[in-house]
């Protein structure tokens, strides 16, 4: 690499650290509130169009959510100002570790490996 | 003027405006001038993305560069750099040949995994723009521009055409422009039109695939527009959990090696590296196409709901 390429890398990162502390002083993302159960099937109903709800969970901090929907179980993220989500299978889901009330989820996906959702307890009664 | 080195580099020359319009984007959304989303993390990985390009152009590029003047070399005619008519044909050839790459990069998982992470983001705004790939080089698609350089166009005058359609393609990554005069958006990629290309909706998968002109998705069946009833919504159809830059980067091409690894035959194989996005031998993963039918069939049942209540 040149002097030139160095000089206008160093320029570009300088600038890259200007406008994301502009993009933090702004406080300009998309309002998030906590999921209600409204939101949670609409957003579902989105990531799963089609995909009917046999049951559904809100986690205690309102950052995700869980479904069953038959024999998956249907997972919601909160990412950032937005959600991921995913499925896996339901046997899965009850058989996840839960411990000091945060279930952790194994989605099996370079791109989304992890879940972990805060519930009081898991897996809800009558849920295998 | 020198066939083989560009006298300037667009994109170069572009940087202070790609600054000072994300300046005055987040200014104006802070002011409520605009509608327009930034979220910090979201913005960083973008930027950074962008960073990072560069370098990994600078560490890859020499091998599309010396094909393309090696192939140059071998050229069919002589087309002069000086000459009027050739930058038109240059430009309508350069933005063909972008679209093919384009519709390419989307439609086969291996060169989708060097462009997928233009699309990971969940927000629409000029940073999304500069979300720009680290792998794009391995990836080969280079080779698509070798022809017009066969043909005779020197390589000066292609790397000057690519940076001009790549400046274009900046100023059309926001929600601050509503739609351009009819005339415009007739012919030319618009923010209206590219919102729709990086909207997760299933009706607007896999559509508008144009660089600087509209026309060629129109020509080959690909344009789709954007409607009033149906608002972008953002990202990839299955959206990253993280900001991780080198999850950002890479996680198409882990999600390959994984597939590989798993292949039970040659022509698995190959149906994850080369079928669409989302191929799988049993057909259980989705595809734009399956995710594309299945919403024309809920569309077609009378008062179909999306989800139990």
């Amino acid at each position: 690499m040149d002097k030139q390429f160095a000089i206008q890398f160093a320029g570009s990162f300088a600038a890259v650290a200007l406008l994301v502390a502009l993009a933090a002083w702004a406080k300009i993302a998309k309002p998030m509130s906590p999921l209600s159960e409204a939101r949670a099937r609409a957003l579902f109903a989105d990531e799963f169009p089609g995909r009917a709800l046999d049951a559904l969970w809100v986690t205690n901090d309102g950052r995700g959510a869980l479904a069953r929907s038959g024999a998956s179980a249907l997972v919601l993220c909160e990412v950032g100002d937005g959600y991921a989500a995913r499925h896996i299978p339901w046997a899965q889901a009850v058989a996840a570790s839960f411990r000091d009330g945060v279930l952790k989820l194994d989605l099996a996906d370079v791109s989304a490996p992890r879940a972990r959702l805060a519930f009081d307890s898991w897996p809800p009664a009558g849920a295998a | 003027m020198d066939p083989l080195k560009a006298q300037f580099d667009p994109v170069t020359l572009a940087i202070p405006f790609f600054v000072l319009t994300i300046i005055l984007e987040i200014a104006l959304t802070r002011f409520k001038a605009v509608k327009s989303h930034y979220e910090t993390k979201d913005t960083m990985t973008s930027l950074g993305m962008g960073l990072g390009s560069n370098v990994a152009g600078v560490l890859t590029g020499g091998a599309a560069v010396a094909a393309t003047v090696w192939v140059w070399q071998h050229r069919v005619f002589d087309i002069p750099m000086t000459a009027i008519w050739a930058w038109v044909a240059i430009f309508f050839l350069e933005d063909l040949t972008y679209y093919w790459f384009h519709r390419l990069s989307h439609e086969r998982r291996f060169w989708w995994a060097a462009h997928v992470n233009h699309h990971s983001s969940q927000h629409y705004n000029l940073s999304t723009a500069l979300r720009q790939t680290w792998t794009g080089g391995l990836a080969g698609t280079w080779a698509l521009w070798l022809p017009l350089a066969f043909l005779g166009f020197p390589p000066a005058m292609l790397a000057i055409q690519k940076g001009i359609s790549l400046v274009y393609q900046f100023w059309i990554h926001t929600e601050a422009i509503g739609r351009m005069p009819k005339w415009f958006e007739a012919v030319f990629n618009t923010p209206s039109h590219h919102r729709v290309h990086h909207a997760r909706n299933p009706r607007y998968l896999d559509s508008n695939y144009a660089g600087i002109l509209i026309i060629w998705d129109r020509l080959f069946g690909t344009f789709q527009p954007e409607l009033d009833e149906e608002t972008p919504r953002y990202g990839i159809v299955k959206n990253l959990s993280s900001f991780n830059i080198l999850r950002v980067a890479f996680h198409e091409w882990a999600g390959i090696a994984k597939d590989l690894a798993g292949s039970r035959s040659l022509r698995e194989a190959a149906g994850y590296l080369f079928g669409p996005p989302g191929w799988s031998p049993d057909g259980s993963r989705d595809t734009s196409a399956t995710l594309k039918a299945q919403w024309a069939a809920d569309q077609a049942k009378p008062n179909s709901p999306d989800v139990a209540a």
